[in-house]
């Protein structure tokens, strides 16, 4: 009965929606207060539905209903509850279900916290959040039902893959999911600007919260998945240029580029045009990502069971919604105020060559994308685009950039002067040129790249903290109140310093790690000891170990260094019995900010075994600068008050002109 | 400077960055792509040495060999021909005799591919889909739409 | 009943939060949008206010920003208004009522009956498992019996009990552990034993291995007039080719036997044809004997790929005659694929896919099955 009545609100909540894309914007058209007062409380009410069909579904796993066929195909009455309560996302009818509800879920949180936001605004905003519910909740009832039953229940499920039976299962998604799906709202104020034809005051203000919301999630959520995919699939490899991480990718470029943007709107009421472009962009860019691991065009480990209705159901889907916006854009755009003047160098100067770059690194990576998919599609020539493209494309946009962004948050609005901020960067850029050189001194001139690399990072990160040096005049006002004004800094100055030294961080791990990592593949016997970067691994044999749904073979390693016990650890071969599966469970032994990382190969029947063993310098890096950048965005969300960015009013001459942003 | 001079310098500015976007994107598609060749193709067409390929098919009943430190032979057969293929590494998890499989790496003049990645399925339902191409090309795949899960 | 006043309750929440706010008396809207903006801007003035006697920024600087944050708020003054609304109609209201009390209840309703099935009830495990055992279909009572055996694995009675039943069910590899637990724990019985070796002999089709050889020796040593592991001794000699040996135990079986006795035929077909007179074909499908195999690698290929041929029509054949268990369909799949006959081997799985369309756990055995021999992709 449960299951049915979970069934019925889905079915109700996608009734639903259809009134609130409907009578709120009629509402907003025609001046009726009554009619858009609809859209706030039908809001919520639709999430409430979704919620309580998504409380039924996990109910059904938790019980093993295996009348449910979602539940039969995903589950099994032997996996640990935990893996119960991820597997309902583990498969697409059920992370569709995810997907929506959190989508209903935003659209009632702008209902609930939208009380200062124009009367129309909201209405429209939530009448455009009900058309893609409307659509997607009518995709999972077409296409891809999570309450389809059976009337004479299977005794045992088929379980879940055994990849996704780990904690990671339990994070990547939903917080895959509200970063995807955040900038839905973005998307929704964007459309319904369009529709009115305004862009308010009180717009602008809430652009900026919801990106940071979004993108921090996504941040963590990228970064989680790339963890996940390090220790879980056993490659050692931390990204892949996998198209489907990409997809995840793109948004996140989009986004950054989307709440950059966002802050010179909001400050400066100018790059409002731009800002409603991007906003678009970067939820079509998410739309893109859920058709490319829906649809079946592409194979890999995020692919969903496939099935061709659902393909072309989506990529509907995904041309109504991104041709229907940008025709909007294009016919409603010139009608949107033009705002602030500013001048090249400049904050807003910087920040547009911040959108310039993202951007482009953007377009490269969707032309690395879909390139192959379009040439099998026109030509039926099958390539494919690995990491090499990515080098060479992503790499030389990210460098200027990342030079960039010190410089950043240094200068004036309107009019800043470059050779001011430079002398404020001396100390940062002294500290990077003596890191690179260090780094030379230290490795040799074999790796000319990686040096310059690490000069980087640590330029940027140099570069955050002078920025919050300078902002609080510390040597000039001497450290006591020097301290009292670090600690009113507003919040929005911490999130920017926070999040660019995050960015550093993260681009240390990558170029130390890659550069700097050293691997040995050996075929090890009992008694075997191998050496990487002066860890010496003795390998002391394997022994069979049951698990609760699986049964596996766990070797045994002792780690030295010169002599001295470091650790223990275990990598083991897993078979997962229900589906007959093997996987690789690597095991990893965090060394400070380093990582030695053993995984095992197929076993001989003479008891050796393949061994693959690393060392990766700084590794960890990566994902703590994703944290990092995570808890910036959330520094700057704590930052309510709406702020103006004034230019300095120092410059007595009447400024000749200045350039309208967009 | 003047209005009109800003103006150019943000549309220059914009414009040699997208300039330098698409040189590198150009370039990069010129000459980083990997192209996908079955063993017949192999068989019936010169490859330039040296050239990164990917190789994809069926790893060939029998044909598997071990040896120290990692080292692994075998053959990729899409019915019709096959290639003698060796890498050193860890084989992936589902790496079988008789499943499919895509590796690249470059053809050695002596006719041998040496691989420097494989990837086999990743779980139990998955066949690479250029290998079921390219076994559909060769008249041994008829799984086809309605046999698929 | 309760079913459906639940879902009642459900449409009536959400019909309500339609109609609800209808009720609200009206705002005046083209105000609303330049307030808001107003409000914002003077909230932000009065932030530069707290900023400035706070001591964040210098009076230079709050004076900029309020010089900015005030030409905001003028251009608000300056938007032009935007266009009256009409006047308030009572059609929209009627209309947007209609909606909400008709048409959304219709709707969900309609669509619901077209995807839901109502009268299912829930199924959770736990509770089909604790239902009376009368109501069970046998896969039920053989989970059930399998999760007692995994909470107490010495209980030999249990392992006795459901072996049997492993048999019928057509998965002779765990009827063949379950008699070896249940011997293993309370002794050997000679009617065990012979299940077991005839268990491990269907899972061999038609082999007798040695171990499922001593299973029969060890019976007949501990009840020597016993028929059954006779009968299977003596087709493993003949399998094994000691022709006298098997010609003499078929005789001994044969001389006290009921001549209705189902496996007579058998015997009389398999003594037949050892001694060289023409035995009867029967239809039936049994695997390849020892000598069967011999013969085929001493065969051309041509005649090797005849003798296949014919083992598989026969299995054809029998799956035509009663339908067939999933291991028949499974074998014919495997047996076409051997013989090269991809078509024939797609065409089984396309037609076993229909046979259990209705049995999601045999079909996804057979889905299994087509996986591996490379007939179905993803």
């Amino acid at each position: 009965m449960l299951v049915e009545l979970g069934h019925y609100a889905l079915v109700l909540a996608f009734a639903l929606t259809l009134v609130v894309s409907v009578v709120p914007l009629w509402g907003a058209l025609n001046g009726d207060g009554r009619l858009m007062a609809v859209a706030t409380p039908v809001s919520v009410t639709v999430f409430f539905l979704v919620l309580v069909s998504f409380a039924v579904l996990t109910g059904a796993y938790v019980a093993s209903d295996f009348s449910v066929v979602n539940v039969y195909e995903n589950s099994h009455s032997a996996k640990p509850l935990l893996f119960k309560i991820t597997g309902v996302w583990g498969n697409h009818e059920g992370s569709m279900l995810l997907w929506v509800l959190i989508l209903v879920f935003f659209g009632a949180l702008v209902g609930v916290f939208g009380g200062n936001l124009p009367d129309d605004l909201r209405a429209t905003t939530l009448a455009v959040q009900g058309w893609i519910s409307a659509g997607f909740l009518l995709f999972m009832l077409a296409t891809s039902n999570p309450f389809n039953r059976y009337e004479n229940p299977p005794i045992e499920g088929n379980d879940l893959n055994p990849i996704l039976q780990d904690i990671g299962l339990a994070i990547h998604p939903p917080l895959l999911y509200v970063g995807y799906v955040g900038f839905s709202i973005t998307f929704s104020f964007a459309v319904a600007a369009l529709i009115l034809g305004r862009t308010d005051a009180a717009w602008a203000r809430w652009v900026r919260p919801w990106t940071l919301l979004a993108w921090s999630f996504l941040t963590l959520g990228i970064a989680m998945g790339s963890y996940w995919a390090y220790y879980e699939l056993g490659w050692g490899g931390w990204w892949f240029w996998d198209p489907v991480e990409n997809a995840s990718f793109m948004p996140w470029l989009a986004g950054t580029a989307l709440l950059h943007s966002a802050i010179v709107m909001e400050k400066r009421e100018a790059l409002k045009v731009w800002t409603v472009l991007l906003a678009i962009f970067t939820f079509s860019l998410s739309l893109l990502g859920a058709f490319l691991v829906r649809s079946g065009v592409l194979t890999s480990v995020h692919a969903f069971a496939t099935d061709p209705s659902r393909g072309v159901f989506i990529l509907g889907l995904l041309c109504l919604f991104i041709g229907g916006s940008l025709s909007l854009f294009a016919w409603r755009a010139p009608m949107l105020k033009q705002g602030g003047l500013f001048a090249p160098i400049s904050r807003e100067g910087g920040l547009v060559l911040n959108n310039l770059f993202l951007t482009a690194a953007t377009a490269a990576v969707l032309v690395g994308t879909l390139y192959p998919l379009v040439l099998d599609a026109i030509t039926g020539e099958m390539i494919s685009v690995g990491e090499p493209f990515f080098y060479l494309t992503f790499g030389p946009l990210m460098v200027p950039l990342l030079m960039a962004v010190p410089f950043g948050p240094i200068l004036a609005w309107k009019r800043g002067d470059l050779l001011a901020a430079s002398q404020r960067l001396y100390a940062a850029f002294g500290l990077a040129l003596l890191m690179t050189l260090f780094t030379f001194w230290l490795w040799g001139m074999e790796r000319v790249l990686a040096p310059l690399g690490v000069g980087l990072a640590v330029w940027v990160m140099a570069g955050a903290i002078s920025e919050i040096v300078t902002r609080v005049k510390f040597f000039e006002i001497g450290p006591k109140r020097g301290f009292a004004r670090l600690y009113g800094l507003p919040g929005s100055a911490w999130g920017t310093a926070t999040a660019h030294f995050g960015i550093g961080v993260t681009v240390l791990g990558i170029v130390t790690s890659s550069a700097f990592q050293e691997e040995q593949v050996r075929t090890m016997r009992p008694g075997d000891t191998v050496n990487v970067s002066g860890y010496e691994l003795t390998f002391d044999g394997s022994v069979p170990r049951r698990g609760p749904n699986f049964v596996e073979e766990v070797g045994h390693f002792t780690v030295r260094e010169g002599g001295a016990f470091v650790a223990e650890m275990e990598p083991s071969k897993r078979v997962y019995t229900a589906r007959q599966m093997p996987t690789t469970e690597a095991a990893i032994h965090t060394i400070g900010f380093s990582q030695v990382y053993v995984s095992l190969g197929e076993r001989r029947n003479d008891g050796a075994v393949d061994v693959r063993a690393y060392y990766k310098p700084l590794i960890t890096l990566i994902w703590i600068g994703c944290v990092i950048m995570a808890l910036g965005a959330a520094f700057s969300m704590a930052d309510r008050r709406l702020r103006v960015g004034a230019p300095k009013p120092a410059a007595k001459r009447k400024q000749s002109a200045s350039v309208p942003a967009e | 400077m003047t209005r009109k001079q800003r103006r150019l310098t943000l549309i220059g500015s914009a414009g040699a960055v997208l300039a330098l976007a698409l040189g590198l994107i150009l370039f990069a598609l010129n000459d980083q792509i990997v192209f996908f060749q079955s063993p017949s193709d192999i068989a019936s067409q010169q490859i330039p040495d040296g050239q990164r390929i990917r190789l994809g098919g069926l790893v060939e009943d029998g044909s598997v060999e071990r040896s120290d430190d990692a080292h692994v032979k075998f053959r990729v057969t899409d019915t019709a021909h096959s290639v003698a293929v060796t890498y050193q590494g860890i084989l992936p998890d589902l790496f079988r005799e008789g499943q499919g499989v895509v590796t690249e790496g470059v053809l050695t003049p002596d006719g041998i591919f040496v691989a420097d990645s494989v990837l086999a399925k990743h779980d139990e339902n998955y066949m690479p889909k250029e290998v079921a191409e390219a076994l559909k090309g060769q008249g041994h795949w008829q799984g086809g739409e309605g046999a698929a899960n | 009943m309760i079913f459906w006043i639940l879902i009642s309750a459900l449409t009536a929440l959400a019909a309500l939060s339609v109609l609800v706010p209808l009720t609200r008396s009206r705002a005046s809207v083209e105000e609303a949008a330049a307030q808001a903006d107003a409000a914002v801007y003077k909230e932000q003035l009065a932030a530069i206010d707290r900023d400035l006697s706070d001591g964040l920024i210098d009076a230079e600087a709050a004076e900029a920003a309020r010089t900015e944050t005030a030409r905001r708020l003028l251009s608000v003054h300056d938007r032009k208004d935007e266009t009256r609304p009409a006047p308030l109609s009572k059609l929209r209201i009627r209309s947007v009522q209609l909606i909400a009390l008709v048409a959304l209840p219709a709707a969900a309703l309609g669509l619901y009956l077209a995807l839901g099935s109502p009268d299912l009830q829930d199924q959770p495990l736990a509770a089909r498992l604790s239902a009376p055992a009368g109501e069970q279909s046998v896969e039920l009572l053989v989970a059930r019996v399998e999760r007692h055996l995994a909470e107490d694995p010495e209980d030999g009675q249990g392992w006795a009990v459901i072996a049997p039943v492993y048999m019928r069910m057509g998965e002779p590899d765990s009827a063949a552990r379950a008699y070896s637990n249940a011997i293993r724990i309370l002794g050997p019985r000679p009617d065990w034993l012979t299940d077991m070796g005839e268990a491990m002999t269907v899972s061999n089709e038609g082999v007798i291995t040695e171990l499922a050889r001593s299973a029969f020796q060890q019976a007949v040593d501990l009840e020597p007039t016993a028929v059954k592991p006779r009968f299977f001794l003596a087709l493993a000699l003949t399998q094994e080719g000691k022709t006298d040996d098997a010609i003499n135990s078929w005789q001994t079986l044969l001389e006290g036997a009921d001549p209705q006795a189902a496996w007579v035929p058998v015997a009389r077909r398999e003594l037949a044809g050892l001694t060289g007179e023409t035995p009867e074909l029967l239809p039936a499908l049994r695997g390849p004997s020892q000598a069967d195999v011999e013969a085929a690698g001493e065969m051309s290929d041509d005649d090797r790929q005849k003798m296949i041929t014919t083992m598989v029509q026969g299995l054809a054949a029998r799956i035509e005659a009663n339908g067939g268990t999933v291991a028949e369909w499974g074998q014919l799949m495997r047996a076409y694929m051997v013989l090269g006959k991809r078509n024939e081997a797609f065409e089984t799985y396309r037609r076993a896919e229909k046979v259990f369309a209705e049995r999601p756990a045999e079909l996804a055995k057979i889905k299994d099955a087509a996986v591996t021999l490379g007939l179905s992709g993803s």
